[in-house]
């Protein structure tokens, strides 16, 4: 039994604690690192897969459809997706993938990953959502011109016009739930940066 | 013949028979889950190694280890609280709230507390704190100055020492003789 009557006895016992201290060889260490390297290349790998099933279907269609709205819809869209793919790796990376757990404060490392994920988030409409946009829109308004041409469509007006008001609809109402709920989070940590400068100008 | 020797690799011996110990008790109280501690074990040896490929020496090596371990587990507690509700506070927070008497073990009478139940309550109260003010408490443990703290953690030594001062409060009134003063 012990009595505990100052930190310093605290601090004694915090110390002397019996932990299972790991010491990892430097071979582990070097499997860890190509580990890591090849973490990295199927992300990437991952990334490039979706982006060429993106690029062969709306490839697809710009060679199987003639009209020219849905050949520059098709074509604008294999573009929004190679812009965000290009996006999403350029800032897609986290500091603890790469060697930037360096030597910063801890404070400014911390505000530094909490600024990286806010942009990241707050910025989706840009570089996540309005790729696609022109190119969808395009395409959408290409399939409404090509269904209305086809023979026996005058009669269906109203029942085309509302079936594609629902697509329409869908969609531009996951974007905005996308862009939404990121929002929402960017918001939360803005918060929390806001909590460390109050902290930083109190230190300073 | 002579083997060729790699200063990224000695540092890391070198760091790790000092501050080994440390990063241990640093993930435990980072991480109350066993199996996630074990993980972010992993990744603070790991931090730490690739780190020492750009160590400079432009601080001590001390506070180098301690900056990048504690970065490392910033990192892992950020993407492992995605998801999670958990409100984190600060340490004026758990000085001013009188909860702590909860966290102390339900079986204490008025005889001292066993180091593992001290430990176990220092615990519970660290993973409470928001990631500032635990990697203060945290160094404060390990017997860190308060300029030494302030240098790993960026924030000045006079706020780290108000800081301190806190928690000096919160453990002798907490634990002040296995923290019966919250029994009547």
């Amino acid at each position: 039994m012990t009595s505990h009557n100052s930190p310093n006895e605290l601090l004694n016992v915090w110390q002397s604690q019996k932990v299972g201290a790991i010491a990892m060889s430097v071979d582990e260490l070097r499997r860890a690192s190509n580990k890591l390297a090849r973490r990295v290349f199927w992300r990437n790998t991952r990334e490039a897969m979706a982006a060429a099933i993106g690029v062969a279907a709306y490839g697809y269609y710009f060679y199987e459809f003639r009209t020219p709205l849905l050949r520059l819809g098709s074509g604008l869209t294999v573009v929004g997706v190679l812009l965000t793919m290009f996006n999403l790796h350029r800032k897609g990376s986290a500091a603890s993938m790469g060697k930037e757990m360096d030597s910063r404060s801890c404070l400014d490392f911390h505000r530094s990953e909490l600024v990286r994920q806010r942009e990241l988030l707050a910025s989706v409409w840009e570089w996540y959502l309005l790729p696609f946009v022109p190119g969808m829109s395009l395409f959408m308004v290409g399939l409404i011109q090509l269904t209305l041409s086809q023979p026996g469509a005058a009669s269906r007006h109203g029942s085309i016009a509302l079936g594609f008001a629902v697509v329409c609809g869908l969609m531009a109402a996951a974007f905005l739930i996308v862009w939404k709920l990121n929002k929402w989070e960017a918001g939360n940590l803005q918060k929390r940066i806001d909590e460390l400068d109050a902290m930083k100008g109190q230190a300073g | 013949m002579q083997s060729t020797r790699n200063p990224q690799d000695d540092l890391y011996r070198d760091a790790i028979d000092a501050y080994g110990a440390a990063l241990s008790r640093l993930a435990r109280a980072w991480e109350a889950d066993l199996d996630a501690r074990q993980d972010l074990l992993q990744e603070m040896h790991f931090a730490l190694w690739r780190s020492f490929a750009t160590f400079d020496g432009r601080c001590s090596l001390r506070t180098w280890i301690y900056r990048v371990a504690h970065n490392a587990a910033t990192s892992h507690v950020m993407r492992s609280r995605r998801g999670k509700s958990r409100t984190l506070v600060s340490i004026e927070e758990i000085e001013e709230s009188r909860e702590m008497g909860s966290l102390a073990a339900k079986s204490d009478t008025n005889q001292s507390i066993e180091q593992t139940q001290i430990l176990d309550r220092l615990y519970a109260m660290i993973h409470r704190l928001n990631p500032l003010d635990r990697q203060v408490i945290l160094l404060y443990l390990e017997g860190v100055d308060a300029a030494s703290i302030g240098e790993v953690t960026g924030l000045s030594s006079g706020y780290v020492a108000t800081k301190i001062h806190r928690i000096k409060a919160i453990l002798i009134e907490r634990f002040h003789n296995g923290g019966n003063h919250d029994q009547p």
